[in-house]
């Protein structure tokens, strides 16, 4: 009891007695803590809980059965003379565009006959109708509904015969001959599904060499195994905002411990043990933590909305096809989130309350001493800035550990913790030089903001270290992200060097390769405009247990035309010159990173069941995809897959030729069918539009974090006015004006944004540097050239500077509104 | 003419939501260099005449005139103005900025006021009440005597014709207070005007006017009588 009331006059009162300030910190703890939370939910439900969209129908298979660029009938047939009571289902997979709602869903063939649809007829004659579908209960259509389907180059209207049962999502199904027919796949499956009991080992030997038989349900763990590097990245820099929200509860709790050394001396004298001082702040800050942790559940609730669409794309985008989970808030979840808060809170409150009890019953230090004391330790702080530093600097020479970059952060952490101690040095030097001119140039205001910074310096350490710790982030992602598309946009230049680039309109994705039909190029390239055409074809495949991407393209006109840098700097028209009808290849970077693979080496790989070895002949510099390339020649596939349908078309016309005259006679040549022409600009601007999509949730999320940062420096400059107010009543006695007491505090924030934008700007490149060259080299397999990006930079900074400055506009105006009278004879 | 002249000055606070007098029907002159002791008992309204006339404060009724202006007559920037040029204050708790060093506390009304040769005129002012040596020093390295020396040379800095002065003694021991108190007593031979509240008797002795006040009225007004 004694120390509940304890608690109760040490902390409640005066935290109620300061209903903005708290309301501040709340909010920041909440900020931080849904941001998280939200993260953590479009994860989940976009890449988390990663069900391929293509396990519609699936039921409770055991085995799956696949292989790169199809299965040839034969296995099939062969699974069923194996004497075992197997149930097979084979299926072929692909997409489909519903035409009126422009959304992409599912399109599978699957044999009807045995898998007996709920509704619509059941004989094998209305099955094997080249319009019957049957739809995904999801979708919302009704038996005797027209739909118009875009598949590949061409649309059609098809008829819905039947509504499919629970946990058909969004699927269209079809039976597996006209589905066979329409995807043009020559008798090939896509996958077989095999319910029943049986060896692995023996439908090993059954399906051949060649094809992969594994667990069901493999392919999707890969699947989640290779989102799960992209998921902890997007949660570690979910926690920036967490991080910048702990800067501030430290500051909070600081105050409160300062303000009340007087108080918590008194109460020491009358018999309180240090551990119920001690107690009394945690507590304090578990309160904080509590009611932003509730808080912040609410909010990353809604904010995961949000984000699940712009996580979503990105997964699109970068990685694989799949459909997000409803946003499901579990238990769970919400227990994460207010342990989060409380934990974040009491962490970030333990120097300071340990501070609270080490207060002497006899208090007899005055604040101006102990910060005095706090300044003569700035420069062992920056002692121990340099060794962390150095520290950072060995963390970041280490190797990825399973494929995370766990050293890379940790140098990162350590980097931050550096700047932190650092920051005290760099506030007295800049302080110490500037008082003087700064007062000479701007007058009273000035010399008081700059020596009253430095007079509390351990509040103004805390508030720059947390700015600028966000400054940091954001300078950093925004150069990372700046360097990248500047690299993509060189990297396109080069790469991309045909006038006109042709595709079908169904939508391709990392791991969708919509194709063309195979006439479509022969027709274009006999046009008199034309000087070549590039058939390329993607399949996709799994090597060594991770997605990845097979393509083909004609080397001969690669090597006329497109330049494609290699990283080992050799000349591109020699390597292409030995790829035609041989197993020679090129692999891209992030290919060559994951796979730990390089030029000279052999790879092994099934292509429709038959097992082939290839020859790296080099590494090429890539962006387009994550999961990595495996580039050959045309001559090459073909004797593989002998199946000529494209994924896309690169048309380069003859010199003589004008675009516009190209344009129209290769869109005359296609007319009739469903098939995108782009030019090479609009295909760049497409290809960089995709590119910021991508990292607007890495902008979405820096922005919480600075303005987590601004409301601290808010909260702050609130505490800073009403621990000052004698001094600001007393300015006031002095002659001091009332503008003059507004610019006094607008001063100060302006030289917390100054410090702080100096100081995170140095921390953000040497972050940015970290990011580029080893975080996002070991995470994701990719060079990045660094750039400036100057002009995004420099309204970054503009925008916070403002932004801080603005935030110190209400504080600013209660210095102004206090009674002189009251606060200097207060005492 | 007087430098500060009390007019029946009437100042209720409102406590409660009741008025609740301070002073009553107050009338004071104040000579140029005049140096005037306000006494009585704690609660009278010593404190609060000196914020009246300081132009920090308003009567309730009657007039408050410095150096001939009316100060209810002023908006805000009026008053800041002659709070600048005509009235430094001195506390009981000497209110140094412990942040700025000596030299910066007595330059401080000189630069709020945008006065040319702040340093220079600090420095006179520190030479003034023996302080100079100290210039570079931060107030918590200073004696409470010394603080308050510096604080007097704050508040004369910008050579105000009045300097107000609540209990400028009452946290110092007796032989500081003294040395403190002939500062004063200097300061006003040398023309500024200075009015006390004080409860020390002694205090009240070396100045020219002792004005007791009691429950907010005058009760005499004369010159102080030797022990
Ligand atoms: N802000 C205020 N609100 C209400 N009443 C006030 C206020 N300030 C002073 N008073 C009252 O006015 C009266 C005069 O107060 P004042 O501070 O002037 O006394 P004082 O003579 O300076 O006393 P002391 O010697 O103790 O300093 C007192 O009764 C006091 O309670
Ligand atoms: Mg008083």
């Amino acid at each position: 009891m004694p120390r509940l009331i304890l608690f109760h006059r040490l902390i409640l009162r005066p935290l109620r007695r300061e209903p903005a300030r708290t309301l501040l910190t709340v909010a920041a703890v909440a900020l931080g803590v849904a941001v998280v939370l939200a993260i953590e939910l479009a994860g989940s439900a976009a890449a988390g809980s990663f069900r391929s969209s293509m396990e519609t129908l699936a039921g409770a298979a055991d085995y799956e059965v696949t292989t790169a660029g199809g299965i040839p009938a034969g296995v099939l047939t062969r699974l069923a003379l194996l004497q075992e009571p197997l149930k097979l289902d084979p299926r072929i997979e692909d997409y489909a565009v519903i035409a009126d709602r422009r959304r992409t869903v599912p399109f599978l063939g699957v044999d009807l006959l045995a898998h007996r649809p709920p509704e619509g007829p059941s004989d094998s004659a209305s099955f094997s109708r080249q319009d019957s579908i049957w739809t995904g209960a999801d979708l919302g259509y009704r038996t005797g509904d027209r739909v118009r389907l875009l598949i590949n180059d061409h649309a059609n209207e098809y008829t819905v015969r039947g509504v499919l049962g629970e946990r058909s999502g969004e699927a269209i199904v079809m039976d597996l001959a006209p589905a066979t027919r329409i995807l043009g796949r020559a008798g090939r499956l896509d996958r077989i599904l095999i319910t029943g009991p049986a060896p692995l080992d023996l439908l090993q030997r059954a399906a051949g060499p060649g094809i992969t038989v594994a667990a069901y349900g493999s392919r999707t763990a890969e699947n989640r195994r290779m989102l799960a590097a992209f998921r902890w990245n997007l949660r570690v820099l979910s926690y920036i905002a967490l991080v910048v929200g702990a800067f501030l509860i430290y500051n909070t709790i600081s105050v409160s411990v300062v303000r009340r050394r007087a108080e918590i001396g008194i109460v020491r004298a009358l018999g309180a043990p240090r551990p119920a001082i001690l107690a009394a702040f945690l507590g304090e800050a578990a309160a904080l933590g509590l009611a932003g942790g509730l808080a912040g559940i609410l909010l990353g609730r809604a904010m995961a909305q949000g984000a699940v669409g712009l996580v979503a794309a990105t997964v699109g985008s970068l990685y694989v096809s799949s459909t997000p989970a409803p946003i499901e808030l579990t238990l769970a979840t919400s227990l994460l989130g207010v342990a989060l808060g409380v934990a974040v809170s009491v962490i970030s409150a333990l120097a300071p309350a340990w501070e609270a009890a080490q207060v002497p019953p006899v208090e007899a230090m005055s604040r101006g001493r102990r910060d005095h004391q706090v300044r003569v330790h700035s420069l062992r702080d920056l002692a121990f800035a340099a060794v962390l530093a150095l520290a950072a600097w060995i963390a970041s020479r280490q190797p990825a550990i399973d494929g995370k970059p766990l050293y890379g952060y940790l140098a990162a952490v350590t980097l931050i913790a550096a700047s932190a101690l650092a920051i005290p040095a760099l506030i007295s030097g800049l302080t110490i030089a500037g008082a003087a001119p700064l007062g000479r140039l701007f007058g009273a205001e000035a010399l008081l903001a700059v020596r009253s910074l430095a007079g509390s310096m351990r509040r103004t350490a805390v508030l720059v270290g947390a700015l600028s710790t966000a400054i940091a982030m954001m300078a950093a992602v925004g150069i990372m992200v700046g360097s990248f598309r500047q690299t993509v946009l060189l990297w396109m230049q080069d790469r991309l060097q045909a006038d006109l680039y042709l595709r079908p309109a169904s939508p391709a994705g990392a791991d969708r390769h919509p194709t063309l039909a195979p006439e479509v190029a022969d027709r274009i390239e006999a046009l008199p405009e034309i000087a070549a055409v590039d058939r390329f074809r993607a399949y996709e495949i799994t090597y060594q247990g991770m997605p990845a991407t097979l393509g083909a393209g004609d080397a001969r006109i690669v090597a006329r035309y497109g330049a494609r840098p290699f990283l080992s700097g050799a000349n591109p028209r020699s390597i292409f010159a030995a790829m035609p009808g041989r197993d020679n290849v090129i692999v891209s970077e992030p290919f060559a990173n994951k796979h730990h693979v390089r030029a000279g080496d052999t790879i092994g790989i099934a292509l429709a069941g038959r097992p082939v070895r290839l020859n790296i002949l080099d590494v090429y510099y890539d962006y387009s995809n994550e999961r990595g390339y495996i580039i050959m020649d045309r001559s090459t596939l073909l004797k593989y897959l002998p199946d000529p349908a494209v994924s896309n078309l690169a048309v380069y016309l003859k010199p003589a030729a004008s675009l516009e005259s190209g344009r129209a006679a290769v869109e005359r040549a296609v007319a009739g069918r469903k098939v995108v022409v782009l030019t090479n600009r609009s295909l760049r601007e497409e290809a960089i539009a995709i590119f910021d999509r991508t990292f607007s949730i890495t902008y979405a999320l820096e922005a919480v974090a600075v303005f987590v940062a601004i409301m601290g420096v808010a909260g702050a400059l609130l505490a800073l006015v009403i621990d000052r107010r004698r001094e600001f009543g007393l300015l006031r006695f002095l002659g001091g004006a009332t503008a003059q007491l507004r610019r006094v505090i607008l001063f100060e924030a302006a030289l917390l944004g100054l410090l702080a934008n100096v100081a995170g700007l140095i921390l953000g490149v040497l972050l940015s540097l970290l990011l580029i060259y080893v975080i996002n080299k070991q995470s994701f397999g990719w060079t990045i050239q660094f750039h400036w990006p100057i002009a995004v930079l420099l309204g970054a900074i503009t925008l916070v500077y403002a932004a801080t400055v603005i935030a110190a506009i209400y504080p600013a105006r209660i210095a102004a509104k206090l009674n002189p009278i009251e606060v200097v004879h207060e005492e | 003419m007087p430098i500060l002249s009390l007019q029946r000055v009437r100042k209720d606070y409102i406590t409660d939501g009741d008025p609740v007098p301070a002073l009553r029907e107050v009338s004071l002159d104040v000579a140029p260099g005049e140096f005037v002791a306000l006494m009585g008992p704690s609660g009278c309204g010593k404190s609060t005449l000196l914020n009246l006339a300081g132009a920090m404060d308003f009567p309730t009724s009657g007039a408050v005139l410095i150096d001939g202006v009316d100060t209810s007559a002023l908006n805000d920037a009026g008053l800041t103005r002659l709070r600048r040029e005509k009235i430094g204050f001195i506390f009981q708790s000497f209110q140094l900025l412990p942040a700025l060093s000596v030299a910066e506390n007595v330059e401080l009304p000189l630069m709020l006021a945008g006065r040319p040769e702040a340093r220079q005129t600090a420095l006179d002012r520190l030479r003034q009440v023996e302080m100079e040596a100290f210039a570079a020093r931060l107030p918590y390295q200073l004696s409470g005597g010394q603080m308050q020396r510096v604080a007097i040379a704050r508040a004369l800095a910008p050579a105000p014709k009045l300097l107000l002065a609540d209990e400028p003694t009452g946290n110092l021991d007796s032989s500081t207070g003294e040395t403190i108190l002939q500062l004063l007593r200097r300061i006003a031979r040398q023309g500024t005007a200075i009015v006390m509240a004080t409860h020390s008797a002694e205090a009240a002795n070396i100045t020219d006017t002792v004005v007791r006040l009691r429950d907010g009225r005058v009760e005499a007004i004369a010159a102080p009588c030797p022990a």
